[in-house]
């Protein structure tokens, strides 16, 4: 591993949305295959921004992405920035707080969406593989009902199944379970943290600290557009160098 | 009374929510008898009004066929212009909603003009202008288009509805589509779908949904819309209705007559959108 390229590779990234506001303020941050990466920060220290920067639903200022060897820089416009970014979206599979699942599908429909309309698959191959993944997100029997008739933890499992039926090489999560009643955070990191032991590289916006905590491999601090600090749970949570960090999870504790 | 603790699923329904649920089937019961004996006296108060007036009924039914043989230009027009009102709504809506330029401000001025401007001055502008404008463009040099542009009217009254149907249209396509959630859009993107692809899969099916009830709408008004080509001599419902009507001064009659049959036209287009209403609404909580 110590040898090939990193799977994620963002290289002095910035996000200026107006003179006044600048969000990211030259990120830099490698994650490896297999990694899982949790990024912890105050609201509107631009986490959220830098995870949606990485498949491009925000326009980096400057800087560039590499996502599994396609790479992209800010400002570069050519013919083959729109077919690049759409390979870096099919490569990446991302949740949302809002889970976003398409209300007029069913689930199974839902699933399938991406490999039949994005891949080209046939449909027959492409519900095989869903039912597996409702399968390993324990949602068989709701199959053929609408998004709207799910709770919310079952909505984002299902987003999660989406996402994964693209078969993508790295999975966003953007504060998954934030929208969520509590009783039902649990099932939703119970799938995260199974995704992450099968070897999925993930880069995840959480306040879930069990998650932060027991899975990720780094954890990241983020404020106002920069890193505080980076390391192991373990040094972050116990042992924090930055006072800022120690500010930040008396905050959160 | 003593308190007693229900466990759910167990006891049964005690007896005061009985009552209650029984009140509200009584409520709902009445209602819809009410209902009904207000629809009875309704029709039958027009059927007496009808026939204290002296309608000539065998005259009505004897200019029936007569009058109905002209519901296929109605139809024929309707339907053509519905049709092309459907396109340029969409293709206005996306270029409304474009960031190009061009067709953005194409989009928005078609829009403001033809919602500017009285659909009688359309028709006629459609119908006795374009050949004055072909005549003009003949001299600058272009051989033939004054008769292109010379329209029958049918054709004219066809265009001259739906390009103005179209601009109305507009502007309910592009409410639909933004009514829909940004968040729809993203999801779709990071999935790897292409603008188009987001479009027509994700956006699209769910703007219909909203836009079902005003297109209806548009489309009831344009049915009696289509008699406006009576104006240029096309023998459709209205027109025909009326020449008889004055004809046998029993214009009372005929226009009763044709009324009705607009009425009965609207109402079966009203029980379709209601059918497709019905069916769009799967998956929404709302409904189910």
């Amino acid at each position: 591993m110590e040898n090939s390229r990193p799977m994620v590779k963002i290289t002095n990234v910035h996000k200026v949305f107006t003179k006044k506001l600048h969000v990211l303020c030259g990120i830099n941050l490698e994650v490896n295959k297999g990694e899982t990466i949790v990024i912890l920060g105050a609201s509107g220290s631009g986490k959220s921004t830098l995870l949606r920067c990485i498949n491009f639903l925000e326009e980096p200022t400057a800087g560039s992405i590499e996502v599994d060897g396609t790479v992209i820089n800010a400002g570069e416009d050519d013919k083959t920035r729109e077919n690049h970014i759409l390979e870096i979206r099919k490569k990446t599979g991302m949740c949302f707080q809002s889970f976003n699942l398409f209300p007029h599908m069913t689930v199974l429909e839902n699933i399938i969406e991406g490999p039949t309309t994005v891949l080209g698959q046939k449909k027959k191959q492409a519900v095989l593989y869903a039912e597996e993944l409702l399968d390993w997100v324990g949602l068989t029997e709701k199959r053929d009902e609408h998004p709207s008739r799910l709770s919310g933890g079952q909505q984002q499992r299902v987003a999660i199944a989406r996402s994964l039926a693209m078969k993508p090489k790295v999975m966003l999560f953007d504060e998954p379970t934030s929208a969520l009643d509590p009783e039902l955070v649990g099932e939703v990191v119970d799938v995260m943290e199974r995704l992450a032991k099968e070897g999925m590289t993930i880069i995840a916006v959480t306040h879930e600290l069990h998650f932060a905590r027991d899975v990720a491999d780094r954890v990241l601090i983020m404020d106002e557009g920069v890193w505080v600090e980076e390391g192991t749970p373990e040094k972050i949570f116990n042992n924090p160098d930055k006072e800022r960090t120690r500010q930040f999870l008396a905050h959160i504790l | 009374m003593k308190a007693k603790t229900m466990h759910p699923g167990t006891a049964g329904i005690p007896l005061e929510a009985q009552r209650v649920l029984q009140q509200i089937e009584t409520r709902k019961a009445k209602y819809k008898r009410n209902m009904f004996i207000a629809f009875v006296i309704l029709i039958a108060f027009m059927t007496i009004s009808l026939i204290v007036l002296g309608l000539d009924f065998k005259f009505m039914l004897k200019w029936l066929p007569f009058v109905l043989a002209g519901s296929g230009y109605t139809f024929l027009v309707a339907f053509l212009a519905i049709s092309l009102a459907c396109i340029l709504a969409v293709v206005g809506a996306l270029g409304r909603l474009s960031k190009n330029p061009i067709f953005n401000s194409i989009a928005t001025s078609y829009v403001s003009l033809i919602r500017g401007t009285p659909l009688l001055v359309q028709v006629y502008m459609w119908y006795l202008a374009l050949p004055q404008i072909g005549k003009a463009l003949e001299g600058y040099g272009i051989p033939g288009i004054q008769r292109i542009l010379t329209l029958p009217a049918v054709p004219a009254g066809i265009l001259a509805l739906g390009v103005c149907y179209g601009a109305y249209m507009t502007e309910t396509v592009r409410a639909g589509i933004q009514s829909i959630k940004i968040g729809q859009t993203e999801a779709a993107k990071a999935l790897g779908m292409t603008t188009t692809q987001t479009m027509k899969r994700v956006i699209f099916p769910q703007a219909l949904r909203v836009i079902i009830p005003p297109v209806s709408n548009e489309f009831i008004a344009m049915i009696k819309d289509s008699s406006l080509v009576s104006l240029m001599g096309v023998w459709e419902l209205s027109y025909r209705a009326i020449k008889v009507g004055r004809r046998h001064f029993q214009s009372l009659e005929m226009l009763i007559m044709v009324a009705f049959i607009y009425w009965i036209m609207c109402g079966l287009l009203q029980f379709i959108q209601e059918k497709i209403e019905k069916r769009m609404a799967r998956g929404d909580r709302r409904i189910s």
